[in-house]
């Protein structure tokens, strides 16, 4: 059974951008994961404590950013894993129109850099339409993440065994009950490690819509230093609070993953 | 099922076949894996399939159910053409119970919830009839006390009769086995055999692909010998293990028995 597991572990390419999600079976006090979050907490309280001027009034001043990256990482989610749900679909149709569809969407998105799409949204579209700055950023970031998460989602799904569908196919249900009732709610535990390491990148090129003057974090920061010209102490703050809240989400999504785990045999 | 004993002398005669298999070619690439294979198998009939690897026994029994599309031929479960679009492959699907070498049961839901997935969602039944029907079975081939398990706590002997309720729970009346007992432990093969047995007893249209040849000699109405994609040669067990006429199948013969 193990050996099993991590074949089909291994057909997926987990190395994605995002942080590590640790594994939920590791059970030392020290590892990688701790060192790092207790290390960025250590750091962010010290210098807080010891220099409050100016480092606590950094602090302080960030938070509606915070809010702002969460919002604009949110609303992706939303639509990116829907969309990375349909793309993967369609990838692995058999309709040859609906097939080719979705791999165009993803060679033409995979081969833009992200940074570029915002700015096509925001500015070269303008000419057409005039969007806010949290909407285009929130459209350029699921329509890019939607195309990796497809390929998170077809290389899932293409996991699960075969058998699995050719025993619900012979109980009498249709392509649609076997893929919802069958295929993935299994291939969900294999999906969702990678598509919350997704998730977790996205967080982080959120930092990218600031250029837009979208206030999140990376915005408010860019607006402190305007004004005071602390960039070392600034993007030090910055650097500390993007990584604990990374470090977090990541460990929630590795307990997430070990309650999917509930079928194995102990 | 009540026409188990009229088939039994005259398997032919009956009044609407189970299935006919009519002139069946099918490729794999350029290469055909079955080769005008023509079959008509009677109500209530128990039909055992035996050859070697290859020999395209599982590929027949497979494109019963259209797990395989075949190239040429047709293929009639109960007078309907599984080819047809105007037959709804899924609903002739729920009349043909099949049983994989490797069980495929669904590892997300506990063996209570394999055996009801079925009956709940496709023939409607509520929980609580789906539940009660699933317990009956699981009675019949019994393991009642693992209801609630997930199936990776299970033996494969278990998994495998497990496997079994599921289809027997669609109420299906033909089951098709292919291999069933190829991928258990030899102490686990007698359990499963068991159940088939007392299956074929109760009247069940059988069509089973397997290596037992103790399960073929007593079950059997009928055995076929398949080799290189084609049906050799036919008959009561007793006639093929006894008095074998094709040479292929003395061979095979021989080096299994």
């Amino acid at each position: 059974m193990e050996d099993k597991k991590e074949g089909s572990k291994a057909n997926i390419v987990m190395v994605t951008d995002g942080a590590s999600i640790p594994d939920p079976r590791e059970w030392r006090l020290i590892n990688a994961w701790s060192i790092a979050l207790a290390g960025a907490v250590c750091a962010l309280c010290m210098l807080c404590v010891l220099w409050p001027e100016p480092y606590l009034r950094i602090l302080l001043y960030l938070p509606d950013g915070v809010l702002i990256t969460f919002k604009i990482t949110l609303l992706a989610i939303c639509c990116a894993v829907p969309l990375g749900l349909i793309t993967g679909l369609g990838r692995i149709s058999r309709n040859r129109c609906i097939n080719l569809l979705a791999s165009t969407y993803v060679e033409v998105i995979r081969g833009i850099p992200l940074l570029v799409q915002i700015f096509y949204i925001y500015y070269a579209l303008s000419r057409f339409v005039q969007v806010s700055g949290i909407t285009s950023a929130v459209v350029a970031i699921s329509f890019c993440y939607g195309a990796y998460m497809g390929e998170v989602f077809r290389a899932g799904i293409s996991a699960i065994n075969k058998g699995q569908t050719e025993a619900a196919r012979s109980l009498g249900f249709n392509r649609y009950q076997t893929m919802r009732l069958v295929v993935l709610p299994q291939a969900m535990r294999t999906i969702l490690p990678p598509v919350g390491n997704e998730c977790i990148a996205m967080l982080k090129d959120t930092s990218l819509v600031s250029i837009m003057a979208v206030p999140d974090i990376m915005q408010r920061a860019r607006s402190f230093v305007g004004t005071t010209y602390l960039y070392f102490e600034t993007y030090t703050m910055v650097a500390l609070l993007y990584l604990i809240i990374t470090l977090l989400l990541s460990k929630a999504v590795s307990i997430m993953e070990s309650r999917l785990n509930y079928y194995d045999a102990k | 099922m009540t026409q188990s004993d009229l088939s039994e002398h005259m398997p032919e005669a009956s009044a609407e076949p189970a299935i006919v298999i009519d002139h069946v070619w099918k490729y794999f690439g350029s290469l055909p894996a079955l080769q005008d294979v023509c079959l008509t198998i009677a109500p209530g009939e128990r039909v055992v399939i035996i050859g070697p690897s290859g020999s395209g026994k599982s590929t027949l029994l497979r494109s019963i159910n259209r797990l395989e599309q075949i190239d040429m031929g047709s293929i009639l479960v109960q007078g309907k053409n599984i080819q047809s679009d105007e037959n709804n492959i899924n609903e002739m699907r729920q009349n043909l119970g099949m049983v994989f070498q490797q069980f495929n049961l669904f590892p997300h839901k506990t063996v209570l919830q394999n055996i009801t997935l079925a009956p709940r969602h496709l023939r409607k039944l509520s929980r609580e009839e789906a539940e009660t029907r699933a317990l009956t079975l699981l009675k019949k081939v019994g393991i009642s006390d693992k209801a609630n398990v997930y199936p990776s706590m299970l033996s494969g002997g278990q998994q495998q009769r497990v496997a079994i309720a599921r289809a027997l729970a669609m109420q299906p009346s033909i089951m098709l086995f292919d291999e069933p007992t190829s991928a258990l432990d030899p102490e686990m093969v007698g359990e499963v055999l068991d159940v088939m047995v007392g299956l074929a007893e109760e009247g069940m249209t059988m069509i089973c692909v397997t290596h037992e040849m103790g399960f073929a000699r007593t079950v059997a109405d009928r055995l076929i010998f398949m080799d290189q994609g084609q049906i050799v040669e036919m008959g009561k067990p007793e006639t093929l293990f006894t008095s074998p006429r094709h040479p292929r199948l003395r061979q095979f013969l021989n080096q299994i028995l």
